[in-house]
C-alpha cells in the first residue's frame, strides 16, 4: 500500500519553509553534548539507590570489623596463640619462638657448629616472617573478603546504574532520541560512573587499610593499582550487564556471588575467566616480596603481574567496546 | 505519491535516448521536495508478532492525524520514525537521512505519550538539559528554553521539581523539550491527554502555528474528535497497516464506494436475507451453512442505519454482526463514533 500526505493545515502561502540544514546544524556540537551528558550522568549517579546504600552499610560493617581486631588483637601473629599439632600448647608463638631460642642457645656449644648456626638462621628465618605476619594476615583477609566479595558488590552498585537505571526508569528514550551517536551515549555513562565507582572502591579499599593500622598502609601501597584495575575492569562489565540485561542488578549479582566466586577458586585453568583471579596476581606479584603468596602455588596457577594488568585493561577495553557495539544495535522501549 | 511522481516524469519528459532521459528525470527528481518523513515498506516484528506490516507512507508538511486502535501499530510506527526501532524490513527516512541514525534525529522532536521525568529537576532544568544535550552551549540552551517554556505557556511555573506536576504540566514540558532545537519533523504521541480543555485550545493553536512556520507534525491519538479540531489529513492504522490515509471525507467517500461485507447470525436468516435484499444499498445477501449470512453492501454508513432500524422494526433476533475487511472495519470503527468493529 502506497499512500502519501498531501499538504494540510493552513494555506500553502502562509508557510515558511525552512532551510533542512537547520540551525542546530552550525550552533551545537556534538562534543558539547557528549560532556554535558557525562556531567549529567555523573550529577545523576549521585542519587544513590537500594544497591549503592547496602555496598556503604558493608563498608561501614567492614571497617568496624578490621578496627575492632586492629584494637584488640592487632593482625600478627606475635601475641596469638601457638597451636603444635592441633593443640593449643599455653604459650603465644612470640612466647613459643623465645623459648625455642633460649633452648637452642642453651645446648648449642654441645653441639657442632655448622648444626648451631643452622639452627640459629631457622630462628632468625622464623622471627622475620613473625614480625611479617600482621601484613601477611591482612593480606590475606583483603583476598578473601576484599576482592572476592566486597570489590565486585560495590563495582555492581554503580555500574548497573548507570544505564540499568535509566531503562527502569523509562528515562533513557530522553537520550536515545537526542542526536548523540548511541556508542558515544554508551560510553558517556561509563566515563560518569567511573569517578563513584573508584571513590567507593579505592576509597573504602582505603579505609579498610587505614583502619587496619601498619600493615593496612604497606597494603594499601603495594595494592591500590590492583584495585584500580579491577574496578575498570567490574565496571565495564556491570556496565555491559546494566545495558543489556532488564534486571541488570541480579544478574550482576548472580555473577558476583557465583561466578567470580566459584570460578576464581576452582583449580586448574577456568579461573582465569575471573577478574578476581588476576586482581589477585597482581596483588601477589606486588607482594611476593614481602612473603605474601597464594596457600598453593600449584594448584593456584597465577599468572605475572603484568600479565594481570594487561588482562585487566584489555578486559575493560574489551566489554567497553562490546557494551558500545551492543547499545548501538540494541533497541529500548519503554513498556507499553 | 511515487505513483503520483512517476506519473507526473513520464508526463513532462519528452521521448529522448536513455542517457538524456535519465538525467531530465534526474533533474526533475530533485526540483521535487524531497518527503519530510518517509516510511518506505516498512515492516517491523516483535518476536513472532508483526508489529507494523508494509507500511509506505509519506509526510510532506502540515498536520496529519493517525489514529487506529490499541495495538494496531501507532506507538511502533512513531518509534520508527524517532528513531527507537529500526525496521526489519524497507526503512524510515527524514528528509532524506535515517530515521535510526544522528542526522536523521536531529530533524525531529518527540513528546512521547510515556509518562517518564528526571522527576527530581525542575520543568526549566528539564527542558535546559534536553537543550545541552542537543549540544547547544550554556547561554543558547537557556535562551532556548525559555521561547520553548514560553510557546506552551510553562514561564512563571516551571521552576518546581517536576514530580509535582499535574498531568498537564507534564504534557507541557514534554512538549516544550520537542520543540527545542527546532526541529522540521513533530512526533506526538496522543499530546492532548491529560490537558484541560483550555490547554486543548491553547496547544491546538500552537500546532497550527507551527504548522504555519513549516513544520511537519504526525500527531497520535485514540480520539478522531480531538484529531478532526487539528486536521481534516488523518491516516488510520488497522493491525499493522495503514487502512486509509486522506482527508476525512476522502476516506468516507472511499468507504461509500466500496461495497463491504458483513456477517451476521440470527434466529430467522432466510426472513432476514428477503428484507435486507430489499434494502437500496444492498447489492447480495449469501445464506452460510452454518446459519449466518453474508450481506454486500455499499455506502456503509446508510447500511448501517438502515439495518438498525429493520432489526428494530421487524424484531429480528440478531446475535452477532462482523465486518469481514479489517480495514473497513477499524475506519468504520472510527468514523461511526467507535473504537472497532461496528
Amino acid at each position: 500500500m502506497s499512500t502519501s500526505a498531501p499538504e494540510t493545515g493552513p494555506p500553502a502561502h502562509d508557510a515558511k519553509p525552512e532551510p533542512e540544514n537547520l540551525t542546530l546544524h552550525t550552533q551545537s556540537s556534538t562534543l558539547s553534548a557528549w560532556l554535558y551528558l557525562v556531567c549529567l550522568s555523573w550529577q545523576r549517579q549521585a542519587r544513590v539507590r537500594h544497591m549503592v546504600w547496602i555496598s556503604l552499610a558493608l563498608l561501614a560493617l567492614t571497617a568496624l570489623a578490621v578496627g575492632v581486631q586492629t584494637l584488640s588483637a592487632g593482625w600478627g601473629l606475635e601475641g596469638r596463640p601457638w597451636r603444635s599439632q592441633g593443640r593449643w600448647m599455653g604459650l603465644t608463638y612470640e612466647q613459643a619462638l623465645g623459648e625455642t631460642y633460649v633452648a637452642t642457645s642453651a645446648i648449642a656449644p654441645l653441639g657442632s657448629p655448622g648444626a648451631a648456626g643452622l639452627d640459629d638462621g631457622l630462628l632468625q628465618s622464623a622471627w622475620a616472617v613473625l614480625q611479617r605476619s600482621d601484613f601477611i594476615r591482612f593480606s590475606n583477609s583483603i583476598f578473601r573478603i576484599f576482592v572476592s566479595f566486597l570489590l565486585p558488590l560495590w563495582s555492581l552498585s554503580f555500574g548497573t546504574e548507570a544505564l540499568g537505571g535509566d531503562r527502569e526508569g523509562h528515562n533513557l528514550l530522553w537520550l536515545l532520541t537526542r542526536p548523540l551517536p548511541r556508542p558515544a551515549i554508551y560510553l558517556a555513562k561509563f566515563v560518569a560512573l567511573l569517578p563513584w565507582a573508584l571513590a567507593l572502591n579505592l576509597g573504602g579499599f582505603a579505609l579498610l587499610c587505614v583502619a587496619a593500622g601498619r600493615p593496612g598502609l604497606q597494603a594499601l601501597r603495594l595494592f591500590w593499582p590492583a584495585v584500580l584495575c579491577a574496578t575498570l575492569a567490574f565496571g565495564a562489565l556491570f556496565h555491559l550487564i546494566g545495558a543489556y540485561f532488564r534486571r541488570p542488578a541480579i544478574i550482576a549479582l548472580v555473577y558476583g556471588f557465583f561466578l567470580e566466586t566459584i570460578l576464581g577458586n576452582m583449580p586448574g585453568y577456568l579461573k582465569r575467566l575471573s577478574i578476581s583471579f588476576y586482581t589477585r596476581c597482581m596483588m601477589y606479584d606486588a607482594a611476593g616480596t614481602f612473603g605474601v603468596q597464594p596457600e598453593s602455588p600449584s594448584v593456584f596457577l597465577p599468572v605475572s603481574g603484568t600479565t594481570a594488568l594487561l588482562v585487566l585493561l584489555g578486559a575493560a577495553a574489551a566489554l567497553l567496546l562490546l557494551g558500545m557495539y551492543l547499545f548501538n544495535r540494541t533497541e529500548y522501549v519503554a513498556a507499553e | 505519491m511515487e505513483t503520483a511522481n512517476r506519473q507526473q516524469g513520464e508526463a513532462i519528459t519528452p521521448p529522448a535516448p536513455p542517457a538524456a532521459r535519465k538525467s531530465a528525470i534526474c533533474n526533475l527528481q530533485s526540483a521535487i521536495p524531497r518527503p519530510v518523513l518517509l516510511f518506505d515498506r516498512v515492516s517491523k516484528w516483535y518476536g513472532p508478532v508483526l508489529g507494523v506490516n508494509q507500511v509506505t507512507l509519506e509526510l510532506r508538511g502540515g498536520i496529519t492525524g493517525l489514529v487506529g486502535a490499541n495495538g494496531a501499530g501507532k506507538t511502533t510506527l512513531l518509534r520508527l520514525a524517532t528513531g527507537q526501532l529500526r525496521p526489519d524490513i524497507g526503512s524510515v527516512s527524514v528528509l532524506g537521512h535515517d530515521a535510526w541514525g544522528q542526522p536523521g534525529k536531529r530533524l525531529v522532536g518527540y513528546c512521547p505519550d510515556v509518562d517518564a521525568f528526571y522527576e527530581e529537576m525542575s520543568g526549566r532544568q528539564f527542558v535546559c538539559a534536553m537543550a545541552r544535550l542537543c549540544g547547544y552551549d550554556r547561554a543558547e540552551a537557556r535562551r532556548r528554553t525559555e521561547e520553548a517554556l514560553a510557546l506552551v505557556r510553562m514561564t512563571g511555573r516551571s521552576d518546581r521539581p517536576i514530580g509535582g506536576y499535574s498531568r498537564g504540566m507534564r504534557q507541557r514540558v514534554k512538549m516544550a523539550q520537542a520543540l527545542i532545537h527546532d526541529p522540521r519533523l513533530l512526533i506526538l504521541d496522543e499530546p492532548l491527554s491529560g490537558i484541560d480543555p483550555v490547554g486543548r485550545q491553547e496547544f491546538v493553536a500552537l500546532y497550527r502555528e507551527l504548522a504555519a512556520r513549516g513544520k511537519c507534525l504526525l500527531v497520535s491519538s485514540h480520539e478522531l474528535d480531538e484529531l478532526e479540531k487539528l486536521t481534516d489529513h488523518v491516516a488510520v492504522m488497522a493491525r499493522g497497516r495503514i487502512a486509509a490515509v486522506g482527508t476525512l471525507t476522502q476516506i468516507r467517500d472511499l468507504l461509500d464506494d466500496q461495497p463491504l461485507s458483513v456477517r451476521m447470525h440470527c434466529d430467522q436468516p432466510r426472513r432476514l436475507a428477503a428484507a435486507l435484499m430489499a434494502l437500496e444499498d444492498v447489492v447480495g445477501v449469501e445464506l452460510g451453512e452454518d446459519g449466518g449470512l453474508v450481506a454486500r453492501a455499499r455506502n456503509p454508513r446508510k447500511f448501517f442505519q438502515e439495518l438498525t432500524a429493520l432489526v428494530l422494526e421487524e424484531g429480528h433476533d440478531v446475535r452477532h454482526v462482523e465486518t469481514l475487511d479489517d480495514s473497513a472495519e477499524a475506519i468504520l470503527g472510527y468514523l461511526l463514533g467507535g473504537r472497532r468493529g461496528s
